[in-house]
């Protein structure tokens, strides 16, 4: 079986492990259907199951639209690639934004983030200008935008807006862009494979999250801050982050990392990920909200997306960044 | 054709930037007569409620648009005709009460930018008591007239002072009506068998809250009392492109649709618009 899949050219090897997945994900959600029309005797525990049942069927659901998203990426090239990525950027900082209270003095410096540094953000990624592209947001972006506002002269909540903006354009548009630029690393010996370092960093990310979340409800523990996260503790994270980077070693034959490379980065990317997770519930719980979407009930209409990439963002330019500077390429 | 394509465009544009999610509590999107009546804070109202309605009832849904502000030029009129099917409606009549104190008979005193942009015309030159309680908060900016709503100042004046004020005004109203009575346009459309949508609070809100709707939407209920009222609450629609700025902005907005409310046997006009406009603000938080 490894000699078969050694044999194929790369790109027959992420071809294989598309389809892995999707397999996966097929027979897991056959099986949640079947386990839909199981019914209990006793109706509250019935209800409690059904209820347990749709959470799941939630986080299957956005499993299968990352995959999807990765999927589609993949196939159709980088440019394509990024692109999808600077789409889903462009959706998380809608989702931000709008939940983010912002007054008619924002208007000018909003149209700055949203229709000139995203593009030209996401243009740099494509065109792989890395010391361009690591510096554009932290240090023009940082001064433009505040210009804008100031000029639009409105002194109130002036800080506090700005922050805002900035917070948003640095975790939805520079986290996020983190993503593509992986695909244009070049290892040595790992040419036409970068695809398996996004599915490594994504896959090691959404693990973490999903088993710190599994753990957190099982074992009921006091959260270590209620104020801003009901289901956070220590050991669930802990567990969380061992299992996940544990899994990443386990899949270091498909990076350009030996296992206790694979190990440390998985570590970086679960850590910093968990943790942007926990700072956004932060943000979520100052706007009094439980989630960036709501399905059906928010009335901003927000679906929820950035609910779904948040730690990605966080452990993106991280991942980035640490390996990038370790293996010097 | 031409028409179509602009419409998925303008479609796909809407929704590429607000999301413009359509959210039915209270009545099913059904293709019965309706009048939609919303909150307005924007233009772009009329093209988030177009956007969020479904396409079988776009088709035979039909806004209304203030003719001074959606048909000034030759493409926003081939647009709000041929891709919205708007009901155009004149608001001359009342948009120059407030500005000036002689209402001229004559279409818009030319304002391009409309201070006050109405797309729904008030009947209050029909009403000459309504006249009377208004006058005072007329006299004022817009603003203020939205800042008194809650505490219903205008009783305590009207007794003394309005009257010579409104002296001058009301002959000059009088003759108004039977020249071009602004509900019209939207008489026929109902008429005719189509759906329409209003927004009763005739100019655009400054703040969150609704101003008081005017009396056109109490002259439909009773006049078509088949036709089913649909309140309306648009969402942010204007933080999406706020009075003077050209290019919008991408935020999510969303039109929630309520429970229809009708005009009981005998309803009195005002406690009826205080109802319709509780209804739409009721919307705001589910």
């Amino acid at each position: 079986m490894n000699q078969f899949l050694r044999s194929l050219s790369p790109t027959q090897q992420v071809a294989a492990l598309f389809l892995i997945v999707f397999g996966l994900l097929f027979i897991v959600s056959t099986a949640v259907f079947f386990l839909s029309f199981k019914e209990r005797r006793n109706p509250v525990h019935d209800e409690s199951w059904q209820a347990e049942l749709a959470h799941f069927r939630a986080l299957l659901g956005t499993t299968w639209f990352m995959v999807i998203v990765f999927w589609i990426g993949w196939a159709l090239g980088e440019t394509v690639a990024t692109v999808l990525f600077a789409l889903i950027a462009f959706f998380a900082l809608r989702e931000f934004i709008t939940l983010s209270p912002t007054r008619r003095g924002d208007h000018r410096s909003l149209i700055l983030a949203f229709f000139v540094v995203l593009p030209i953000q996401f243009w740099l990624v494509a065109t792989a200008r890395f010391d361009l592209f690591t510096v554009f947001i932290p240090v023009y972006v940082f001064l433009a935008i505040p210009v804008a506002s100031a000029l639009a002269n409105d002194p109130s909540h002036f800080l506090e807006r700005n922050a805002k903006l900035q917070w948003g354009i640095m975790v939805c548009v520079y986290g996020m862009s983190h993503v593509p630029a992986l695909l244009l690393l070049t290892f040595p010996g790992y040419e036409g494979k970068s695809a398996f370092l996004v599915f490594f960093l994504v896959f090691v990310v959404q693990t973490s999250v999903l088993v710190q979340h599994l753990i957190s409800r099982r074992m009921q523990r006091a959260p270590f801050a209620p104020n801003v996260s009901r289901s956070f503790n220590w050991t669930s994270w802990g567990v969380g982050i061992v299992v996940a980077s544990l899994v990443g070693a386990l899949f270091s034959f498909i990076t350009p990392f030996k296992f206790g490379q694979a190990l440390a980065v998985s570590i970086i990317a679960c850590v910093a990920g968990s943790m942007g997770h926990l700072v956004m519930k932060a943000l979520k719980r100052d706007r009094g909200i439980p989630n960036w979407g709501q399905k059906g009930v928010g009335v901003t209409g927000a679906n929820g997306l950035l609910d779904r990439v948040d730690a990605l963002c966080f452990a993106a330019p991280i991942f980035f960044h640490s390996i990038r500077w370790y293996f010097n390429v | 054709m031409l028409a179509k394509l602009t419409g998925w465009l303008l479609l796909g544009i809407v929704r590429l930037l607000t999301g413009a999610q359509a959210r039915w509590y209270g009545c099913p999107p059904k293709a019965e007569q309706r009048i939609y009546f919303a909150n307005h804070q924007s233009h772009a109202d009329l093209v988030m409620i177009w956007a969020a309605l479904p396409e079988e009832l776009r088709s035979i849904t039909r806004p209304i648009a203030a003719r001074d502000y959606w048909a000034n030029t030759p493409v926003k009129r081939w647009i709000t005709t041929e891709v919205f099917n708007a009901v155009y409606v004149e608001r001359a009549a009342t948009g120059a009460a407030p500005v000036a104190p002689p209402p001229p008979v004559a279409p818009p005193p030319a304002a391009p930018i409309a201070p006050d942009e109405r797309i729904e015309p008030s009947m209050e030159p029909l009403l000459p008591i309504e006249t009377v309680a208004h006058a005072p908060a007329a006299e004022g900016p817009q603003e203020i007239q939205g800042q008194l709503d809650l505490p219903a100042p205008p009783p305590p004046p009207p007794p003394v002072a309005p009257p010579p004020v409104i002296e001058p005004e009301a002959p000059a109203a009088a003759p108004e009506p039977p020249a071009a009575d602004p509900l019209a346009p939207l008489i026929d459309a109902l008429r005719s068998g189509d759906s329409i949508i209003i927004f009763p609070e005739g100019t655009r809100g400054h703040t969150g809250e609704p101003q008081k709707f005017k009396s056109g939407l109490y002259a439909l209920a009773t006049m078509f009392p088949d036709v089913v009222l649909v309140p309306a609450w648009i969402d942010n629609v204007q933080r999406v492109m706020p009075k003077g700025e050209i290019v919008p902005v991408p935020i999510l907005c969303s039109v929630t649709f309520g429970a229809p409310i009708r005009a009981e046997d005998g309803e009195e006009r005002r406690p009826f618009l205080d109802r319709a406009r509780a209804a739409v603000i009721a919307l705001r938080d589910v």
